[in-house]
């Protein structure tokens, strides 16, 4: 398999994204429609059934700066949540986030976001006192 | 890095030493499969004096499929969307592994002199393409003289 380059790798996840191909609990886009060099994006959750999170929705910033896909990007929710790998100013913590930690080239903004719905779902998290609901960073 | 195809190697080393006017295309150094390319705009039209930056990748099934092409200049022209993308049917259904990198650039550039908005990507453009097309003309040749004419 050749590498796929970054602004090549994006524009196929934001086709994905603007057709709704990927996974109906998230979504994704462009924070800005004529951003051509596709850096800053919004990413959406919605919170997973039997939590504290069901029914809410969160947002979430997403940076891919030039070392995307080789690095994993930024990600920063701007709804507040209670969870262990985010930090009191929403920076999803990279240590403590198996995705971003342990980041492959493969994986994309889909994947962050299903990953990190998952974690809200986990038994240890989706009892954790939650923020009141739609309050932001 | 897996060994390039023949193919992808004798069309590379064409591009440098038979190289068609008015375009250029250099492999990366550490992506034998991804080029920096620029087009000049053609003569008799508004994006003369132009030259865009474009970037083109082959994926590994190519050529049973199009390579992938991007404007980097921004670019004025009914059929090129915000981000660079370009809707031209031989980078789509049309596409046939007779094809190659250079026709298919032969083809952006011709696609420069003969805007089509009936077929549009840009729908904005397209519009305003339609309903004033000399006003159209005079924007992208404001455009290419603000993003793609060296200033030096």
């Amino acid at each position: 398999m050749s590498k796929v380059p970054r602004n090549f790798k994006l524009l196929e996840e934001l086709e994905k994204g603007e057709k709704g191909l990927g996974a109906e609990s998230i979504s994704y886009g462009l924070a800005n429609q004529d951003d051509i060099t596709m850096t800053y994006w919004n990413g959406t959750i919605l919170g997973p059934p039997h939590s504290n999170h069901e029914n809410r929705i969160y947002s979430l910033t997403i940076i891919c700066d030039e070392t995307y896909p080789d690095k994993p990007p930024k990600v920063r929710f701007t709804t507040k949540i209670n969870l262990p790998c985010v930090d009191s100013e929403g920076h999803v913590i990279i240590s403590n986030f198996e995705t971003l930690k342990n980041w492959k080239r493969s994986y994309t903004m889909e994947t962050v976001l299903l990953e990190l719905r998952k974690s809200m779902a986990l038994a240890t998290n989706k009892k954790l006192p939650q923020p009141v609901e739609n309050s932001t960073y | 890095m897996a060994t390039l195809p023949k193919r992808i190697i004798k069309e590379t080393e064409r591009l440098v030493s038979d190289p068609v006017p008015g375009i250029t295309a250099s492999p990366s150094d550490d992506n034998l499969r991804y080029f920096e390319v620029t087009i000049d705009g053609p003569s008799l039209s508004p994006y003369a004096n132009g030259k865009f930056q474009l970037e083109l990748y082959l994926p590994d099934e190519y050529p049973m499929c199009a390579p992938k092409v991007r404007f980097l200049t921004k670019i004025y022209h009914p059929n090129i969307d915000k981000l660079g993308r370009i809707c031209l049917d031989v980078l789509k259904d049309n596409w046939s592994p007779a094809l190659q990198i250079r026709t298919i650039l032969l083809s952006i550039q011709a696609l420069l002199g003969a805007p089509n908005p009936d077929d549009p990507l840009a729908n904005d453009v397209a519009q305003e393409w339609k309903q004033d097309e000399q006003k159209a003309i005079s924007v992208a040749k404001e455009w290419t003289e603000k993003y793609a004419v060296s200033k030096d």
